[in-house]
């Protein structure tokens, strides 16, 4: 018989400390690293983290180091299977090289957001769905 | 329709009256549902079924930045679905049209 | 509490959980919280090719904030005891 599952925050997350983890965040950054610690508030310590932005089938790596994330940032924490990750078909470029093609997607993106948003505003009655720093 | 007399004190219950009865959810961003209405709670999440969600889409012409946008639709059918509340701009009966 | 509940009848079922940012994630739900947290095992990323950094992710937990949908097992949902619930829950909150 399985054991009653403890329906907690602390519950859900107990068995991936000390695990790779991707934690992405709700102003669209994707950070990898190893989730040393929690709360109830899913307060996050990771450790030895990279952030990683993409663009097409390439992708980047920038060392960040030690973070403390603050729970209310966090989007969803995923537990990266460590042989699907050698399978995955993307190419690791320079950080620099990419840099600037991955701005200019968050800004495409931005700037189609804003508009929608005007226009679904003015011609439907709808109002935008996040605040400030989200770009996830 | 006579509030006073039907016990209706506050926005909640004009919300009670709907369960298990259709109605009209607004959504924050770009979305429209109308489905049957099963549960909700004090944060206006609600639990829906027989749903048609409608998704706004915003064509954006090159030409004129400032010009006018259409506004087209898109729609999808799904059994049973929560709503979280947060999303919710408005629930109503839906429209008599 | 109400919908903390019937989250927690829907334990080990498959549900399709969709983002506020339209990333749609269907998995096994495992487990939730009070706050409708959300751990999914054995996850399905609709639309893969759109959000690659999910592509070595197996399993995940996703804050309740923001969710936007959660599709349910239409067949294990039942909706008369739910109305039921509703009903109670909201005349107890009046007093």
């Amino acid at each position: 018989m399985d054991s009653l599952i403890p329906f907690t925050t602390s519950g859900s997350l107990v068995d991936c400390v000390d695990r790779k983890m991707l934690v992405v965040l709700r102003d669209g950054r994707k950070l990898q690293g190893v989730l040393r610690s929690y709360d109830q508030f899913a307060n996050l310590v990771l450790e030895d983290t990279v952030e990683r932005i993409y663009h097409q089938d390439v992708f980047a790596e920038a060392w960040r180091g030690l973070f403390l994330i603050r729970g209310e940032n966090v989007v969803l924490l995923g537990e990266i299977d460590l042989d699907q990750e050698d399978e995955v078909p993307l190419r690791q470029v320079e950080w620099t090289v990419l840099e600037p093609y991955h701005k200019q997607d968050v800004a495409n993106k931005k700037k189609r957001e804003d508009v929608k948003s005007q226009v679904l505003y003015e011609q439907k009655g709808f109002c935008k769905e996040g605040g400030e720093g989200d770009g996830y | 329709m006579d509030a006073s007399s039907s016990g209706i004190q506050e926005p909640f219950d004009l919300i009670r009256l709907s369960l298990s009865e259709r109605v009209f959810v607004k959504l924050r961003g770009d979305r429209e549902l109308t489905g049957v209405l099963h549960a909700y709670d004090g944060h206006m999440n609600l639990i829906l079924s027989d749903v048609e969600e409608t998704i706004m889409i915003v064509d954006q012409v090159e030409g004129a930045p400032e010009g006018h946008a259409t506004v087209n639709v898109a729609k999808r059918k799904m059994e049973m679905l929560f709503v979280r509340g947060d999303g919710v701009i408005l629930v109503s009966p839906p429209s008599r049209t | 509490m109400l919908i903390f509940s019937v989250f927690k009848t829907l334990t080990d079922q498959t549900v399709s959980v969709e983002l506020k940012n339209d990333l749609s994630i269907t998995g096994t739900l495992k487990s939730v919280d009070q706050f409708l947290n959300i751990r999914l095992d054995n996850i399905k990323v609709q639309d893969e090719a759109r959000h690659p950094h999910m592509m070595a992710v197996k399993n995940c937990f996703i804050r309740g904030s923001v969710v936007r949908y959660v599709q349910l097992p239409a067949e294990h949902v039942d909706t008369q005891l739910l109305e039921d619930a509703t009903r109670r829950e909201t005349a107890v909150q009046k007093r």
